[in-house]
């Protein structure tokens, strides 16, 4: 069962006289099964806002297969069960949250919808604010009127570009949370974020867009780390030379070196091999990278080249 | 079709919190409040006895009410049919670049509503929007002399719906203009362009004559043959205002070729839309 699936996706964009072509996407294969929290990362331009686009049928591709809940994305019906908030959503000024809500309850074809709207209102921090005019709302309080607006009727996939693009940092907490309840409901999450750090937290599996293709795709502990590599730090003294030949390589800063392991005994061994050249262990963990240290891996550029140095 | 209603019911709302819409509403008002107030009309058995406005009198002869309502009728039918005209197409220009304002239009794409049934409910909803303003004017107007005159008729209204039906035809130029570049702007200058070539389709049998026979006259012909015919309706319901005899086999004629005009319009728009990325 698969949330969002494309096979071969192409867009090429073409001027109004057919003059000018731009690639978006470039024969995008991707699978993302249900129940997943999918994080979509990219430079601009990469292809991701037209990739989120195609998957709603708001762009048509021009060719492949763009699959969503195992549906074609123009039918409506599939669409009912797919919640949407776009990076930049345009809401009506003169308008009350309340109101807002109920004409997209009304699109969604929900029927009574008075009672969710409060809830979700009240979920996303703004039932204070039902009866103020959006147009004097920050930009913080629009995501998340935005966010209430794609939560209703419990869609299964739930599309988000830069949910928490404006939204101060407690805010964001709040969103985290709703996002993971909604996951704990069953609905998928696909986000697309340049945060990447909230990206990080938020979910479990990642995409790399580079020029319309996806360079990188997995699990996130997969894409930010070995398995069998740890990274421990030494108190000052230790001697660097010594630690080397046991297999430990310094990894630039003061006492923190890298060694690989197979298994736990594996690594006990190698710490005591560690200790007996008279080093002192002050730190383990596993050696993780940030997403966007792997960010700047996949697409080469010369900060990836440097860290790997 | 509930989410056709649905996006027309949108746009009602939208247009009750633009200036434009409250400023007629308001404006529409207080004239009717005005010629209420300062108006006074003396009716002696079914004849219009005196007329004073603003306390000064009024010299008229002394005729049969219904038939001396009947140029009051006819100046006001011209004065909704042109005045509401101009009026639409500058206040309602906004609302399709509106509609497909980046943000607003992926949102509502990515809900279960079908291209088709945006545009058709943005298009009913102006004319709903069209409909209700002129009912409202006409129906005020008349209902105001009919309570000072003891004559009650409702040919105002229907020559105000002849105006609404006539702009709904209008728009549907306005709203293909829309789709192909997304500005206001574009969106009025059609509508204008509409209204003034309209003006003149509706006299081009007389125009004609002004070209050479040839390319030109054909030419002229052609282009003024696909046109509504904006000033024949105004005459048609200024007469109709006015219970002037009317043909109403022309009539028809002119109003079925508004509906195939105002369809046709949609119908490309719709074509239009459906093919466009956002």
């Amino acid at each position: 069962m698969l949330a969002i699936q494309a096979v071969g996706l192409t867009k090429v964009y073409t001027s109004f006289f057919g003059k000018t072509r731009q690639t978006a996407l470039a024969g995008l294969d991707l699978a993302i099964p249900r129940g997943t929290a999918f994080g979509l990362i990219g430079l601009n331009g990469a292809g991701k806002t037209t990739f989120i686009k195609s998957i709603l049928g708001v762009v048509r591709p021009t060719s492949g297969i763009v699959r969503a809940l195992d549906g074609d994305p123009g039918d409506a019906a599939i669409r009912a069960r797919i919640g949407y908030l776009p990076e930049r959503l345009h809401l009506p000024g003169a308008w009350t949250p309340v109101a807002f809500l109920a004409s997209v309850a009304r699109l969604k074809g929900l029927e009574n919808a008075g009672e969710a709207i409060r809830r979700h209102l009240a979920r996303v921090g703004l039932e204070g604010d039902s009866g103020r005019r959006i147009g004097g709302f920050s930009k913080g309080m629009r995501q998340r009127l935005g966010l209430a607006a794609a939560l209703l009727g419990a869609p299964d996939l739930l599309v988000l570009d830069e949910p928490t693009d404006g939204v101060d940092p407690l805010g964001r907490a709040e969103i985290r949370a709703i996002l993971a309840e909604e996951r704990a409901r069953g609905a998928t999450i696909f986000l697309n974020s340049h945060l990447l750090a909230e990206t990080e937290r938020i979910c479990d599996r990642i995409g790399i867009l580079a020029r319309g293709k996806l360079v990188r795709e997995g699990a996130l502990d997969d894409l930010t780390g070995l398995a069998t590599r740890y990274r421990a730090r030494f108190a000052p003294g230790a001697d660097a030379a010594l630690l080397a030949s046991v297999g430990f390589t310094a990894r630039g800063e003061e006492g923190v070196y890298v060694c690989d392991a197979d298994d736990p005994a594996a690594l006990d061994a190698q710490l005591a091999r560690a200790r007996g050249t008279g080093a002192l262990v002050i730190e383990l963990r596993r050696d993780l990278r940030d997403l966007e240290e792997v960010l700047a891996e996949a697409l080469g550029s010369p900060k990836a080249e440097g860290d790997a140095r | 079709m509930k989410a056709v209603l649905a996006v027309a019911l949108d746009l009602f709302r939208e247009a009750s919190s633009r200036r434009w819409f409250l400023a007629l509403g308001i404006g529409l008002t207080l004239l009717l409040v005005l010629a209420g107030l300062t108006l006074r009309i003396d009716v002696v058995d079914g004849a219009l006895a005196a007329t004073r406005l603003f306390g000064k009198v009024m010299h008229t002869d002394i005729r049969s009410v219904d038939v001396a309502l009947r140029p009051v009728f006819r100046a006001a039918a011209y004065v909704i049919f042109y005045g509401g005209l101009a009026f639409g197409i500058l206040a309602c220009s906004d609302f399709a670049p509106s509609l497909l304002a980046p943000g607003r239009i992926e949102h509502l794409l990515a809900l279960p509503v079908q291209r088709w049934q945006l545009l058709t409910g943005t298009f009913f909803g102006v004319l709903a929007l069209a409909l209700l303003g002129a009912a409202y004017g006409a129906g005020g107007f008349a209902l105001l002399l009919a309570v000072k005159t003891g004559v009650w008729t409702f040919r105002p209204v229907l020559a105000g719906l002849i105006a609404s039906v006539t702009f709904a035809a209008i728009y549907g130029g306005m709203l293909v203009a829309s789709l192909f570049a997304r500005s206001a702007a574009l969106s009025a200058a059609t509508g204008g362009f509409l209204f003034l070539t309209g003006i003149v389709a509706g006299y081009r049998e007389r125009l004609d004559h002004f070209f050479e026979p040839g390319l030109g006259r054909s030419v002229f012909q052609a282009v003024t043959l696909l046109l509504p015919r904006v000033s024949t309706l105004a005459d048609a319901s200024a007469d109709i205002a006015a219970s002037a005899p009317i043909d109403f086999g022309a009539l028809g004629s002119e109003l079925a070729g508004l509906l195939i005009f105002g369809l046709a319009a949609l119908a490309f728009g719709i074509w239009r839309f459906e093919s466009q990325d956002f």
